[in-house]
């Protein structure tokens, strides 16, 4: 178990600049998720803690150690790969006890920690199987034993879920989490899907062209998205969003987009007073549907554009315009395509970003 | 009636296609087994006069016999052992780094390998047989096998390249991470993994080198003589008369070709056809 930190690290392929100056505190026993779509350089920033490519510029510690310059197995990591990448030349065992030969550890203690680790991932009775006799999810279950019995400081997993079926998906997910919470080993997982990084991660960071845009607990990257791309990348349905001008002052908060005109009384929390082009956002959670004739703060007037009921809950999209927000209702509470409603916007759950360097205004 | 017709003639047309092939390619080879087992009067006269009761092994018998052939196929058999294993070692750790590596300029490096095979064998016997005498290697197994390497080598890297770069390089860093270096990984992973294809390849280079012929007749004169070398001078020296003695030569020196295909068919094919399943 181990403290990673990451010090402006980079990577240069060519004339690529695939990672620039990402710097990283992962605390020890932490789940922290790098999140990004593809060629975000998050695998690149896997690659380099893993040893696997070289680093550019900056450095990589682990317990205040800097591994720079370390061999791959020197570093005491182990990583779970896309694609599995079991060895399929090898039989489960075999794949299993590899790292432990290649370490040249005594035959028994070999056999003694690869038993425990299959016994653990209920894959004892499949140790002589063919690598091609595995269903996914025992292929799976083969490469987190693989990792599992270097009893390594650190684990990295470069979207391990992402070839998966759904339902298997969720099942791996629900896995990967408990094995986190039983070894509390520090994990680093790469991935593109945001719900996944939300259900496993202690801590987030969300990357875009090879630059953090944000890092922080899991619950902070949704409540308080720090960028436009964040707010947006983060969360299902996508955080609505409108793009106008906001006016803080002593009046209160107002925010006009065309014709529609947006004012909520003073608060402590406005901050300064401004008048800048912004995006306004708000979560389909955080959004209230009311008749079309309710009288509240930051009211949206428009009509249903579409439903998406999910069982649980029912999303209803609501336009006015060519301007749309999505408000989540109880699914029993019934709604009227093209049905005129108001949405209530609440003062504190509202998001701003600047309409330029989108980023979040302190509103 | 003419969809019963269709559905008979396509079949039978391909059937004959395939035995016109067959018999094509497998004829001459049919011709010198059926050779090597009669006396020459049966097969000279016309029409041919086979006689099952004229049936012998003692031609075989006679080219056993005979040390400087049975030499000539020990001569053989060692330069193209060595030639695949030469080919393989080296040609795997040539391909490895053009399939994973960033190698500044492999392209044209892969393209002047194959570029310079283009080049017909026979301008380079000069020079050629001047290096090999002032190495004094002249007839010896170490010329046959160096040249014999220089020239397959091109067609090796390649084709262990094509199989090298099928393999994810998820496999590979896995390989890294449980503590192979890059070699190690590329021995105990990467190799193993396409062996269909190094097989296949293997098979490539000892054939390549057992059919050899310009190099052998040049580079070799006594002591090193391949038993291609071998058959020609065979069939052109007058005193041996007895075509069935020849015939049998020709069998024997197909042989051991013959026996490494049909022991790794599976894999020529698997290596060739499908490449490596991963």
């Amino acid at each position: 178990m181990s403290r990673v930190e990451l010090r402006a690290l980079a990577k240069v392929f060519g004339t690529v600049q695939a990672v620039k100056n990402v710097s990283l505190d992962i605390p020890d026993h932490a789940f922290v998720t790098l999140l990004g779509p593809s060629g975000c350089g998050k695998t690149t920033t896997l690659n380099m803690i893993a040893g696997l490519e070289k680093v550019s510029g900056g450095e990589i510690r682990v317990d205040d150690q800097v591994i720079n310059d370390w061999a791959p197995h020197e570093r005491g990591m182990a990583m779970v790969f896309q694609n599995y990448a079991l060895y399929p030349h090898m039989n489960v065992y075999g794949n299993i006890d590899f790292a432990l030969r290649l370490a040249r550890r005594p035959k028994d203690e070999i056999d003694r920690r690869v038993r425990v680790v299959a016994e653990a991932l209920e894959l004892t009775h499949l140790l002589d199987r063919r690598i091609s006799q595995l269903s996914g999810g025992q292929q799976q279950r083969v490469a987190l034993a693989r990792a599992m019995v270097k009893e390594p400081k650190v684990f990295l997993f470069d979207e391990p879920l992402s070839n998966l079926d759904a339902a298997l998906r969720t099942r791996m997910r629900v896995e990967i989490k408990r094995l986190h919470l039983q070894l509390k080993t520090t994990s680093i997982f790469v991935t593109h899907d945001q719900e996944e990084a939300m259900i496993l991660s202690d801590y987030i960071a969300v990357m875009r062209d090879g630059v953090v845009v944000q890092y922080g607990p899991a619950e902070e990257v949704y409540r308080r998205p720090q960028h436009y791309y964040v707010a947006t990348f983060i969360g299902k349905p996508r955080m609505g969003t409108i793009e106008g001008r906001l006016r803080v002052s002593a009046e209160g908060v107002r925010f006009t987009a065309g014709d529609l005109h947006l004012q909520w009384a003073p608060t402590e929390a406005d901050g300064p007073a401004q008048d800048v082009p912004a995006i306004l956002g708000i979560r389909a959670e955080d959004v209230r549907l009311h008749a079309a004739d309710a009288d509240v703060a930051g009211a949206f007037r428009g009509r249903v554009g579409l439903l998406e009921p999910l069982g649980s809950d029912t999303f209803v999209e609501v336009t006015r315009d060519k301007q749309a927000l999505t408000v989540r209702i109880e699914p029993d509470r019934r709604v009227q395509i093209d049905e005129a409603v108001t949405l209530e916007l609440p003062r504190h759950k509202l998001h701003f970003f600047h309409g330029e360097t989108h980023q979040r205004l302190a509103v | 009636m003419t969809r019963l017709l269709r559905q008979w003639t396509k079949p039978t047309v391909i059937y004959a296609l395939v035995l016109f092939f067959l018999l094509w390619t497998v004829a001459p080879v049919l011709w010198i087994i059926i050779m090597s087992v009669q006396p020459e009067i049966n097969y000279v006269s016309v029409p041919p006069n086979l006689k099952l009761s004229d049936v012998s092994l003692r031609w075989y018998g006679g080219m056993l016999a005979q040390p400087d052939f049975v030499a000539s196929l020990w001569t053989s058999t060692i330069v193209s052992f060595a030639t695949m294993l030469f080919c393989l070692v080296i040609g795997a750790l040539a391909a490895y780094p053009l399939s994973r590596l960033n190698v500044p300029h492999k392209n044209i490096f892969l393209l002047f390998s194959i570029i310079s095979r283009m080049i017909p064998a026979i301008i380079l016997i000069i020079p050629m047989f001047l290096l090999m005498r002032s190495f004094k290697l002249l007839d010896t197994y170490w010329s046959l096998i160096i040249v014999y390497s220089a020239f397959l080598l091109p067609y090796v890297i390649w084709m262990l390249k094509n199989f090298f770069d099928q393999i994810p390089y998820a496999l590979e860093a896995a390989a890294r991470m449980d503590g192979c270096s890059r070699l190690g990984a590329l021995f105990r992973v990467i190799i193993p993994v396409s062996a269909p294809g190094v097989v296949a390849t293997a098979i490539f280079a000892f054939i390549g080198a057992w059919n050899e012929f310009l190099f052998g007749l040049i580079l070799s004169t006594n002591t090193a003589v391949p038993v291609m070398v071998k058959l020609s001078s065979l069939v052109s020296t007058t005193f041996h008369s007895d075509n069935s003695l020849v015939a049998a030569a020709g069998v024997l020196a197909m042989l051991p070709v013959v026996v490494v295909v049909f022991a790794l068919n599976r894999y020529i094919i698997r290596g060739l056809v499908e490449g490596v399943k991963y």
